[in-house]
């Protein structure tokens, strides 16, 4: 497929299956990187779920709370960690060549994050990018993101988050005990925060703002029908046992995880001993909630 | 000079004893007839951020020269560990896998990623001048482009 030259592609999936979700973006991004025009695209989860990072350890995930619970569990191919997603969030992908943006990592996160909080700041929300390359509103988390290179197109994924459910988001994960489910639950009302504005606004307001960034015009679009193909054939590797399994050497010990990051400088550290006062560390240290 | 055939050059180590590849920042370290071992320069590491994990194909796959031999996650972003190679994957270093910061603190010994049937390709950078200088000039394009600090 030839690039139309200076034009964004928007495509609004809506609704989708878990799986879908993840796919539908994920084919996306193998098509940009096949000479589709650069995408903004959108998606809402059907369904609850929980997704690991491209390294994430399953160990991190309750695999029989999300059994009993009937959550899938997936795996997508951008980093960042295990996240509970569910219809009360918006979630929004730009996908461009990899030749088009910094090679360096950072710089290519910090440029392609910043549209989004332009978009952010548009519909109301006073939202800044911090040292770590979190969007927050003050020292809260308001929008989980991950970055990637799918064959030779970069990803950058958000979010929209409406209503958290930081209960649920705590209990699909592994921990060493109920106090330290306990700690993570606290911690992540402390540092992850929604931000209910009008959906429809904040997607215009980002198509306009990564427009602008990158000197592109918008172009309501579809997917094409290799991109389509490679849906499918996308469904049936993320639902497979092998992929689920992730890369090579297989992180994580086959024990929960005694440190839960939260956010980017909050972690939720595991007591020694249950029933022990349990650790929260900040980026500034040690600390309390 | 520090280390046997290492040199400090603009605040960086540069070990000498083997060759680069100057787009991926990749070196490469000649073991034995048919034998190299692979990494990532310091130059690279610090312009990549904290590395958060790294993942590499399985023993035994056939690598092709400019296409992904692992994946490296740093700041959220998982990007491809590119070969300067091609040959089979004979060593995947298990321990730079557990423990990434292996290879910000030992670059050129520990923290190694993988060993390759192969020997060195052409157009490889290579020789201690020839090194040196294209290393010193990447620091100081990375500085004055505010990649890294000065």
């Amino acid at each position: 497929m030839a690039a139309e030259a200076g034009a964004l592609r928007v495509v609004d999936f809506g609704p989708s299956s878990p799986v879908r979700s993840q796919t539908l973006w994920h084919a996306v991004a193998y098509g940009v990187s096949a000479g589709a025009p650069a995408t903004v695209s959108f998606t809402r989860p059907a369904a609850p779920y929980v997704c690991l990072g491209y390294h994430g350890a399953l160990d991190e995930v309750d695999l029989d709370y999300c059994r009993a619970e009937g959550l899938p569990v997936l795996r997508r191919m951008v980093g960042g960690g295990t996240v509970y997603l569910d219809e009360d969030q918006l979630f929004f992908q730009i996908s461009l060549p990899a030749q088009a943006v910094p090679a360096v990592r950072w710089q290519a996160l910090r440029s392609l994050l910043g549209p989004a909080v332009t978009a952010f700041r548009a519909v109301g929300v006073p939202a800044g990018l911090d040292d770590d390359l979190e969007i927050c509103v003050g020292d809260r988390k308001i929008c989980g993101h991950g970055a990637g290179q799918i064959d030779n197109a970069v990803v950058v994924c958000g979010n929209l988050i409406e209503r958290f459910d930081h209960e649920r988001a705590a209990r699909v994960l592994a921990l060493a005990g109920p106090a330290h489910r306990e700690q993570t639950l606290q911690l992540m009302r402390r540092f992850v925060a929604a931000t209910p504005v009008d959906a429809a606004g904040f997607q215009a307001a980002l198509v306009h703002a990564y427009a602008e960034a990158l000197g592109l015009r918008p172009v309501p679009g579809a997917l094409s029908p290799d991109e389509a193909r490679t849906v499918v054939e996308l469904d049936a590797r993320f639902t497979s046992e092998a992929w689920l399994a992730g890369p090579q050497p297989a992180a994580g010990s086959g024990r929960p995880p005694r440190r839960v990051k939260v956010r980017a400088g909050v972690w939720s550290v595991a007591p020694e001993h249950e029933g022990a006062q349990v650790a929260a560390f900040t980026s500034a240290g040690p600390g309390g909630l | 000079m520090g280390q046997l055939g290492r040199v400090s050059v603009a605040g960086f180590e540069l070990a000498l004893d083997r060759s680069y590849h100057p787009g991926t920042h990749m070196w490469v370290l000649a073991l034995a007839p048919g034998r190299v071992r692979v990494g990532m320069d310091p130059l690279g590491i610090e312009t990549s951020g904290t590395l958060a994990q790294l993942s590499f194909v399985p023993v035994g796959t056939e690598l092709t020269a400019g296409l992904p031999f692992g994946q490296l996650e740093a700041a959220k972003f998982v990007g491809p560990l590119v070969s300067p190679v091609p040959g089979p994957v004979l060593a995947v270093n298990e321990a730079v896998g557990r423990d990434p910061g292996l290879a910000e603190r030992d670059p050129y010994g520990a923290g190694w990623m993988i060993e390759a049937g192969a020997d060195l390709p052409p157009g490889l950078l290579s020789g201690p001048a020839e090194i040196s200088e294209w290393f010193a000039a990447k620091v100081a394009d990375y500085r004055a482009n505010g990649v890294i600090a000065e």
